[in-house]
């Protein structure tokens, strides 16, 4: 294993050399960059260029521009990175690194809902296959494959932002929206929950009565301004987490995963109602908010700690099923943890931001408040973007998924399971699932490898300044130092994951081992 | 659009998926917030948009090209919104080959008062606030300032002579690098890397005066009628000089003295100091002071978000309308809905038919103002001898026949009026059609003869010539610009006819290679105005710097001559009546139109004041307040 290791990383050094070469030759060559100073009249025109031939050393040929990036880049390896600078003089390692982080806060949390979201969406087409909801979920596929972001996201600028914040200090929800949303949900979720049409008519007729109910209720205590959750509701929805997580796993029947997950789930109503108060409390000072980050993340760390303990100490000989139930619960109700903490915060939020959610950037500038309101405010800048990225990934996702479960399905040894006599919920769960997510991993590892390269539209049309938007810049600028900045991080990144999606393989399909 | 039955489809869906409970056509309330905006907006935005097309160079109110002082003894608290563009802020000192950009330019103009502006029409303006300058003598030509007595930096320092002392000593002056600002030694490399030579090249002793005082003067080596912008803002010198170690009147001294190596210490931290990574402002804020109405806010730079200025409590002059003005980064792509959505109160995008008819859509909660910049397009014969238009060749009966033929009104009404109602054909090259001395210029240089195409005549004049027909021309311009692209479409359908064969030879490198080799017969590109009087010289004398055609006029030269050398504005004005008069019977080129420019902003901001000059919207956002 070792070995081969070595050598894939030693050829990715390889390709990664070359690649910068080629790069490099490319970038100097695609145009001129004293370009904005020739079409100039300005007095100063001669000795801008002059000087700009000097500081970019534009007379000097290109090998040995290219060996002097090298050389800088190549110390690295020892940590002391040197990507030179920019034509604007500015250091490229300060670049990357701001850049880097943008696009990291941008494009992770949609990552990860589009692989989510999109997986789901696939197994569950897969399952029914050729019913309505397949095709429906085909088409929106489709539709959103095809999808020009930067016009998908001038949509939800228009309604999602500028028309839901003109709406939200008085709008009311009318009935008809109200009807009209229930009944598309209802008839969404029987789709997809399937069975006779008796069963699913009452699936319809029990859904569309949550749903118009849960909005009306909204509409009447003007929840959209003033949100509240709270401890029983938080309760409430935590056991049903429970019971959901329960039915999709093992089924009520296996008592040793329902007392882990129970379990797990009894602890985080507990702990949650025993940290609310401190976590609630006022932060104003921003040296304090490292400490509530920390205070957060230990509590995640430790309700996942005490899931693992519960699924290890009562999962008995379903231990390892019973330990990914548990965690999964215990992930799932720190979400609804924390949703609960950014929703109570959020009429505020409102009494100092009126207009909630913006078209452009990461963060308010110049905003002085509490350590919820900047969460609020993180979050209500990352939602747009995230919604535009998420929908546009989704898609492939989900051909992806449905195509390899459709494979998994057909095989004989799901006919033999099936045959056995084995509940339908563990033959997908247990023996489909698995095999069938085993091409999904390395779409997922390439996906991660090209996250980090950025999404140069979408943060251009929401005016995020990250990896692709220095891809850009440097581009139009014929200014090598950025390109190649961003092509270092990248390239890394790609030919890393490549190597972890190869490694992957190996842990999730015995036959490739050895 | 081949997306649109999938669009329509998508956006029905995820209407209803996503959207559901805010779309606006279902909601009662939502229309009930927008009359009410109406409401408030409307008087206000009404009235304003009419009467400012009327207006040339786009200004309002006012036909006073300068600013407008308000009386304004108290700012208000908050804050506008403004975006120029994409780009960063990078740096304190915008005069370095690094951070020279409109972006680093807008927002130093906040932060640097000096002794002119220039005005909405580029009319070079006072600033009698910051001090006074009077032309002593004119052989030698000797200038003398006198800076406010109140005038002081952010920081309590004065702004004296020992500012504008370094100001010199920075653009590298002879006792500094011998050779460089004379051209004698072309190897010479500059120790401050700043932008501009022309003041060490212009007055090579510099400015003269008392260590410390508050008056100085400089003595021209040659009459400059360039000289009111030549001495504008300057930074602070006493910073500098304490941050390489020295005192401030040691600095000054050492640059009265022409001590070369102790200027030289400065230079680090002039080229490189005032330079910053992204987000990261100096940890100690006085290295930054200012001498304007708004100084750096303490933590108020947000890489790649935003730059705040918060009031400067020392400003001597009028202080600012609001509290604090925030810069914002934005790309075009994103500037209408910003400011529909509030997120910015003032824009200047790009402006293009679509961009004017997207904002015009906002109105009335949006102001839009359109008119003219101080950039123009034109059509440069080449008068190299590889041209048909040369003339060994063609000559002037082929350039005349192309002049004839190019319509020049169609292009406009088709390409600009979308943009700018008002805007006209252009037929001059040193005034623009808002300028005052414009229609002065233009009846003095030109008889109109080319105004309407006319087929006939250019036939004819193609014959005269003896080329033989069709006569191939090749138009060159930088590619990628559409506008351009139609132009030279617009021009082969009509040039076509009457003998010529028009061939777009558009290149991505068309300035870095055919510009500068001569390899075009007619070039398409825009000269921006540099608010200089003489920056022309360079493209109109025989030999010019930017002269890439080979054009040579011995009038035009002893005309620009004349001109660079007299203070006298009617005798400037006479020399550029008689350059244009020899240009338009030389048939330079064609001009064709100052480029179209727009301003958009929150209708319930005031003094809000839309420039032809590159300065853009935001030279006076000090002024700019909300309506209470």
């Amino acid at each position: 294993m070792f070995k081969y290791i070595a050598k894939r990383l030693g050829q990715s050094v390889l390709i990664l050399l070359l690649g910068s070469l080629v790069l490099y030759v490319l970038v100097i060559n695609s145009g001129d960059p004293l370009e904005d100073l020739r079409e100039s009249n300005d007095p100063n025109r001669e000795n801008r260029i002059q000087a700009r031939i000097a500081n970019m050393n534009l007379d000097l040929p290109w090998y040995t521009r290219y060996l002097t990036w090298l050389g800088g880049a190549a110390r690295c390896v020892i940590g002391q990175c040197d990507l030179g600078t920019s034509r604007d003089g500015q250091s490229v390692t300060a670049l990357v690194t701001q850049a880097a982080s943008a696009t990291l806060r941008l494009v992770i949390v949609a990552t990860l809902a589009a692989i989510i979201i999109g997986i789901t969406l696939g197994i569950v087409s897969a399952v029914r296959q050729y019913s309505g909801f397949d095709y429906g979920v085909t088409l929106m596929a489709f539709v959103f494959f095809s999808l020009p972001v930067f016009w998908f996201a001038v949509l939800l600028k228009h309604y999602a932002a500028i028309q839901f914040n003109d709406w939200l200090p008085a709008g009311q929800i009318s009935l008809r929206t109200i009807l009209i949303s229930a009944a598309v949900i209802a008839f969404i979720l029987q789709a997809a929950l399937g069975g006779h049409w008796k069963r699913r008519l009452a699936t319809f007729g029990v859904i569309f009565v949550i749903v118009g109910g849960v909005l009306f209720y909204m509409d009447a205590v003007e929840w959209l301004r003033r949100p509240a959750v709270g401890l029983p509701i938080y309760i409430l929805a935590v056991i049903g987490l429970a019971v959901l997580v329960i039915v999709l796993t093992s089924g009520f029947k296996n008592p040793r995963v329902r007392n882990a997950v129970f379990a797990t789930a009894g602890i985080a109503i507990v702990g949650y109602a025993v940290m609310r108060p401190t976590l609630m409390a006022e932060r104003t000072d921003p040296e304090t908010f490292r400490g509530a980050t920390l205070l957060l993340l230990g509590c995640l760390v430790a309700g996942v700690v005490l899931a693992v303990l519960a699924g290890q100490l009562l999962g008995g000989f379903s231990r390892r099923q019973a330990t990914g139930a548990a965690v999964v619960t215990s992930l799932f109700s720190s979400a609804l943890a924390f949703a609960d903490l950014m929703l109570s915060h959020w009429s505020g939020y409102l009494a100092v931001m009126p207009r909630p959610i913006p078209t452009i950037a990461a963060v308010t500038p110049n905003f002085y408040s509490t350590y919820w309101n900047h969460m609020i405010d993180t979050a209500t800048h990352l939602i747009l973007p995230t919604v535009a990225l998420t929908a546009i990934s989704i898609a492939a996702y989900t051909r992806y998924t449905r195509a390899s479960m459709l494979d998994v399905l057909n095989q004989d040894y799901i006919r033999t399971a099936r045959s056995k006599g084995i509940a339908e919920r563990k033959v997908i769960t247990r023996h489909a699932l698995r095999n069938g997510l085993i091409p999904i991993a390395t779409i997922v590892a390439f996906d991660f490898a090209g996250l980090i390269g950025g999404a140069v539209i979408t943060e251009t049309v929401f005016g995020w300044q990250g990896m692709g938007n220095l891809f850009r810049v440097g581009l139009e600028q014929v200014d090598p130092a950025p390109v190649m900045g961003f092509f270092l991080v990248t390239g890394s990144a790609a030919v890393l994951m490549n190597l972890v999606a190869d490694l992957a393989y190996a842990i999730l399909d015995p036959r490739i081992t050895g | 659009m081949k997306l649109k039955g999938t669009a329509s489809l998508a956006l029905l869906l995820t209407g209803a998926l996503f959207l559901g409970a805010c779309t606006s056509d279902t909601d009662p309330g939502d229309d009930g917030t927008q009359a009410s905006e109406t409401a408030t907006a409307s008087p206000t935005a009404g009235g304003s948009e009419s009467p400012s097309e009327g207006e040339t160079g786009g200004e309002g109110a006012t036909d006073d090209p300068c600013e407008q002082p308000l009386g304004i003894t108290e700012s208000q608290e908050g804050e506008v919104r403004y975006t120029a563009g994409p780009g960063n802020w990078n740096g304190y000192n915008a005069t370095t080959n690094a951070t020279y950009s409109t972006y680093n330019n807008a927002i130093a103009g906040m932060m640097f008062t000096g002794f002119t502006y220039f005005g909405v029409d580029g009319t070079i303006c006072d600033n009698t606030t910051f001090g006074t300058y009077e032309v002593t003598s004119e052989d030698p030509m000797v200038v003398e300032y006198t800076i406010s007595d109140d005038a002081v930096w952010s920081d309590g320092t004065p702004v004296t002579i020992n500012d504008y002392l370094l100001d010199w000593a920075a653009q590298n002056p002879e006792f500094l690098v011998p050779g460089l600002a004379s051209g004698e030694n072309p190897e010479a490399t500059p120790v401050f890397d700043h932008v501009s030579l022309s003041l060490a090249e212009k007055v090579p002793d510099g400015p003269q005066g008392e260590v410390g005082s508050k008056t100085f003067t400089l003595e021209y080596a040659n009459p400059d009628p360039d000289f009111k912008i030549n001495v504008t803002t300057a930074l602070p010198a006493h910073v500098a000089a304490e941050q390489s170690g020295l005192t401030p009147e040691e600095l000054a001294q050492a640059i009265l003295d022409k001590d070369a190596e102790t200027v030289k210490q400065v230079a680090e931290f002039w080229n490189t100091g005032w330079i910053y990574e992204p987000g990261e402002l100096p940890s100690d804020m006085g290295t930054v002071p200012s001498s304007g109405p708004y100084v750096l806010k303490e933590g108020g730079w947000q890489a790649g978000t935003a730059l705040t200025l918060t009031q400067n409590e020392s400003y001597w002059g009028e202080p600012p309308a609001t509290k604090e003005i925030v810069f914002r980064f934005l790309e075009d792509a994103g500037q209408a809905q910003a400011l529909q959505n509030g997120d910015v109160q003032v824009i200047e995008p790009q402006a293009t038919v679509d961009t004017v008819a997207q904002l015009q859509a906002l109105a009335p909660a949006i102001t839009v103002e359109q008119g003219s910049e101080l950039t123009w397009e034109h059509l440069d014969y080449n008068f190299l001898e590889s041209s048909p238009f040369s003339d060994a060749k063609g000559g002037k009966a082929l350039r005349e026949a192309f002049a004839y033929c190019v319509p020049r009104q169609t292009i406009v009404d088709n390409l600009i009026k979308p943009i700018d109602p008002e805007a006209v054909v252009m037929n001059a090259r040193e005034v623009f059609p808002f300028q005052d001395n414009y229609e002065e210029v233009v009846s003095a240089a030109y008889d109109g003869r080319y105004d309407e195409v006319d087929l006939d005549k250019a036939r004819e004049l193609v014959e005269q010539s003896g080329v033989a027909t069709p006569v191939t021309i090749r138009i060159g311009y930088r590619s990628g610009n559409q506008r351009r692209t139609e132009t030279v479409a617009q021009i082969k359908a009509s040039c076509d006819q009457v003998g010529f064969q028009i061939e777009d030879i558009n290149a991505e490198d068309f300035f870095a290679n055919a510009l500068v080799n001569g390899d075009f017969d007619i070039a398409l590109y825009a000269w921006a105005g540099s608010g200089q009087i003489t920056s022309g010289q360079n493209i109109y004398a025989s030999n010019g710097q930017q002269n890439n055609q080979g054009y040579a006029n011995e009038k035009v030269d002893a005309a620009w001559k004349a001109l660079s050398s007299t203070l006298d504005e009617a005798e400037q004005l006479e020399q550029t009546k008689i350059i244009e008069t020899e240009l338009w019977n030389d048939l330079f080129g064609l001009p064709l139109y100052a480029h179209p420019g727009v301003t958009a902003y929150d209708s319930n901001l005031q003094n809000v004041r839309p420039t032809a000059t590159q300065s853009g919207v935001v030279w006076n956002a000090y002024q700019w307040v909300a309506a209470s």
